[in-house]
């Protein structure tokens, strides 16, 4: 096909985004009691250690076991013990709840390691702040998992009160249980 | 050469083609040279792979990077078919595991690809390593290399500011930054043959750049007292690495040639320089708050003499030789800490 005049013809310089298939997402359909719940932790943020203790206390208080882990590192050793403890869990646990996303690589890291955890067929629950919910959507579809099931917090928690944090940790926590599929 | 892209048509006026590439989104906001047939078959043709050849996948969106689909993003940036090996070579870097794209793709961080390119290269293609060359000597290697990969991961990647990249501020780098090393300057082994390659071979290096971070000194003689203030300089107390892990992540220190002349004096073996950087780029742990001084030693980052250093090892300090003559001045490329340095041989047909 020739240009019509005052045209030329380029050629398109973009690429079609990966990610149109959605993995399938897993959910208990039970109580968590008896089970292994998995919790990822990140060492940078404080306001989610301290969120996620609460959570696996109260986990524990509904009769599961909690195994957490705190991972801090995206390469180099670190970040390789961080993956394959990781990937240990998510042969092991039952369920995981995994965060946080309250940055970009650190929202982009949560949903990778989500995403290792519905690789096993395993119910997992992605936590990210509001402020990188588009975000993690979009790691989640681009890597074939859109249908990850994703908690949203407020944000920042950061520089919040420890008061504020344990209240949020409350207010959340039946949401979570909702996300993995347990019933109420 | 057949090429498989979408042929898209477009107005021949420039003014016109600017506002359709901003309209497509195919544009960095400024204007592009239209990527016709003619030039990207020119481009391929200085390709060492053939254009249907799955470079890598970009992220943050994953695109797949065909070798055409470089060539014409190169093509759009200016690239000329000589330098196009070390787009290709660049990006490949990029793609190692251990330089962590995805991760300095989307993070809330200024840090972008920095290209720094070693070997015989460096002239034919306009790759600058003296005067400005951070910015405003105009070589046409340097301006377009570092664009294209710009673009790459702007067009392939689907890198967009405040959509799929979360970067607070981004930087102008952003727009590219690509270096040579002035190596017949430099008192020590280039950056490339320090990394394994051999002097002869063009070797691209990508360094994940959190910005250009000046330092200037018209007052110290002795050189040794003027490299401790350079590394009390790196060790500044928000820099990445007192955030993360100690053991990620480099440091590039571009000295000028004039200091490095000084440096290499008292430090022949660039490792022993390496290592006095290291020993000297801490903070006494009683600079920071408390909070902050409680997390450093929760992490286990206080030595036994009340210090915190900013890396672990001499090899995370990466000195290279460019720039002007004017003997006042280095710039530091600090690091977003969870990459790591990676380089490749530019390929040749």
């Amino acid at each position: 096909m020739s240009p019509r005049a005052n045209t030329i013809q380029v050629r398109r310089p973009t690429a079609a985004p990966a990610g149109d298939t959605a993995a399938p997402s897993f959910t208990l359909g039970r109580p968590v009691a008896g089970l292994t719940v998995a919790l990822r932790e990140d060492r940078a943020w404080r306001s989610w250690q301290l969120i996620g203790d609460i959570w696996a206390e109260r986990l524990r208080r509904d009769g599961a076991e909690t195994v957490t882990v705190e991972t801090g590192a995206q390469v180099g050793r670190p970040g390789s013990d961080d993956r394959k403890q990781i990937d240990e869990l998510a042969r092991t646990a039952d369920a995981a709840i995994v965060g946080l996303g309250t940055c970009g690589s650190c929202t982009t890291f949560t949903i990778k390691d989500a995403v290792a955890f519905e690789q096993q067929d395993r119910p997992v629950v992605a936590v990210v702040c509001e402020e990188f919910l588009v975000h993690g959507q979009n790691v989640a579809r681009h890597l074939g998992h859109g249908d990850l099931k994703i908690l949203v917090l407020p944000y920042p928690l950061e520089a919040r009160p420890e008061e504020e944090l344990r209240a949020i940790a409350r207010e959340y926590y039946p949401r979570v249980l909702e996300l993995l599929g347990v019933p109420v | 050469m057949s090429l498989t892209s979408e042929r898209v048509e477009i107005p021949a006026d420039p003014y016109e083609q600017y506002e359709r590439a901003r309209a497509e989104r195919w544009s960095d906001g400024v204007p592009l040279l239209p990527a016709t047939d003619a030039v990207v078959a020119a481009i391929l043709a200085a390709s060492p792979y053939p254009a249907d050849h799955a470079l890598c996948v970009l992220p943050p969106c994953n695109g797949v990077a065909t070798v055409e689909l470089v060539a014409i993003n190169a093509a759009m940036a200016g690239v000329e078919p000589a330098a196009f090996p070390v787009v290709l070579g660049a990006l490949e870097a990029m793609s190692e595991p251990e330089w962590n794209a995805f991760g300095l793709t989307t993070t809330t961080s200024s840090v972008f690809p920095m290209l720094i390119v070693n070997g015989p290269c460096r002239d034919e293609l306009e790759i600058d390593y003296r005067a400005g060359c951070m910015g405003g000597a105009a070589g046409r290697g340097s301006m377009t290399i570092g664009r294209a990969v710009s673009l790459c991961l702007r067009n392939i990647g689907g890198q967009r500011a405040g959509e799929t990249t979360k970067s607070v501020f981004g930087q102008p780098a952003r727009l590219g930054f690509c270096i040579g090393e002035w190596e017949e300057r430099s008192p020590w082994d280039p950056l490339s043959v320090r990394r394994g390659f051999s002097s002869d071979q063009d070797v691209v290096t990508v360094h994940g750049g959190k910005g250009t971070f000046p330092l200037a000194d018209i007052h110290n003689d002795d050189p040794l007292d003027l490299l401790y203030l350079i590394a009390k300089s790196l060790a500044y107390p928000l820099a990445n690495p007192f955030l993360g892990n100690v053991e990620n992540g480099e440091i590039v220190v571009a000295f000028n040639p004039m200091w490095a002349e000084r440096f290499g004096k008292a430090f022949p073996d660039v490792e022993d320089l390496q290592e006095y950087l290291r020993d000297n780029a801490y903070q006494p742990i009683e600079l920071w708050p408390a909070t902050n001084a409680q997390i450093l030693r929760d992490h286990g980052r206080v030595d036994a003499n009340a210090r915190v250093h900013l890396f672990d090892r001499p090899d995370q300090f990466v000195p290279i030789v460019c720039g002007g003559l004017g003997s006042l001045h280095a710039i530091a490329l600090p690091s977003f800490g969870e990459s790591q340095l990676q380089s490749k041989a530019v390929i040749r047909p």
